[in-house]
């Protein structure tokens, strides 16, 4: 394609390879320094590190995965979560099932489910589309040096605190009156499994369709 | 004569330089060339990706750290 680059206002960019070499450097130093505090903390370390490296290269956002099939009309990235959802769920349940063989308690979050859920889930969607970030992607920004979202990451620990601040309020109105949905133990393991698979590969499907749809 | 139009979009958020760039996009003339300015990452991969699904000519030129031109040409 042909397009005029008049005008270039290009800089001549700092070589930044050095400053990833010093970093990469102090990151194994601290991953060491770190290592007498328990095997947890160099592992979350590395693993916190890798996964903010992989979210910024891949662009990967979850607010954009719920917001651009009704703003913009693209499903790309709907169907990326969709994806990762279908694998996380590989995972969760092989360590679900295997605390289950082992007749230990299963491990995970499962909580009461009820009005709080949507009401929750509503004022955090309105939130994280104005503020253009879920958790993940405003500190992935923030780490990025995009500054807008630096106010963000403030207004995000501000609201976090008042949302433990009533914490009390939401379980005991809602949250305790709530029926805790384990699916494993409603189904069965199999029929959870296939239910959950069946839900993924449908949404999935329509996301495609819708997408190819709009453009 | 193909005419160049910029849009500034240098401090907005996602989703801000997509909508931007679609409403702008009407605007513009076939043949004629949008110039996207941005500074945030995620713009430099969903507005070619849109850009690219509608069947626009588009080039990204990162002209400083952190600051990208994105080059669209309404082919059609």
């Amino acid at each position: 394609m042909e397009v005029s680059k008049g005008n270039k206002r290009k800089k001549k960019k700092a070589n930044q390879i050095p400053v990833g070499i010093g970093l990469l450097i102090i990151i194994i130093i601290l991953g060491y320094l770190i290592k007498n505090l328990g095997t947890k903390h160099p592992m979350s370390w590395l693993l916190g590190i890798l996964l903010g490296f992989t979210l910024r290269n891949s662009r990967f956002c979850f607010t954009a995965s719920l917001r651009d099939p009704v703003l913009t009309g693209g499903t790309s990235l709907s169907k990326a979560v969709i994806i990762t959802i279908a694998l996380a769920t590989i995972g969760f349940a092989a360590i679900q099932y295997g605390a289950y063989i082992e007749g230990t308690s299963i491990p995970g979050n499962i909580s009461p489910s009820g009005v709080h859920i949507a009401i929750g889930a509503f004022m955090f969607g309105i939130g994280m589309v104005i503020a253009g970030g879920c958790a993940s992607g405003t500190l992935m920004r923030v780490g990025e040096g995009f500054m807008m979202q630096w106010l963000s990451l403030i207004f995000f620990i501000i609201g976090s605190l008042w949302g433990a601040k009533h914490f009390g309020f939401w379980e005991n109105t809602f949250m305790n009156r709530g029926k805790e949905v384990f699916l494993p133990d409603v189904l069965g393991w199999f029929p959870a499994l296939i239910l959950q698979f069946g839900l993924l590969l449908s949404l999935y499907i329509l996301a495609d369709r819708f997408g190819n749809k709009n453009n | 004569m193909s005419k160049e139009l910029r849009l500034d979009c240098l401090g907005e958020a996602c989703p801000v330089p997509l909508i931007k760039t679609q409403k702008k996009m009407k605007k513009v003339g076939v043949g004629d060339t949008l110039v996207v300015e941005v500074d945030h990452s995620c713009a430099i991969k969903n507005v070619p990706e849109w850009a690219r699904k509608e069947g626009y000519n588009c080039e990204i030129d990162e002209i400083d750290d952190g600051q990208w031109e994105i080059y669209i040409e309404k082919t059609k």
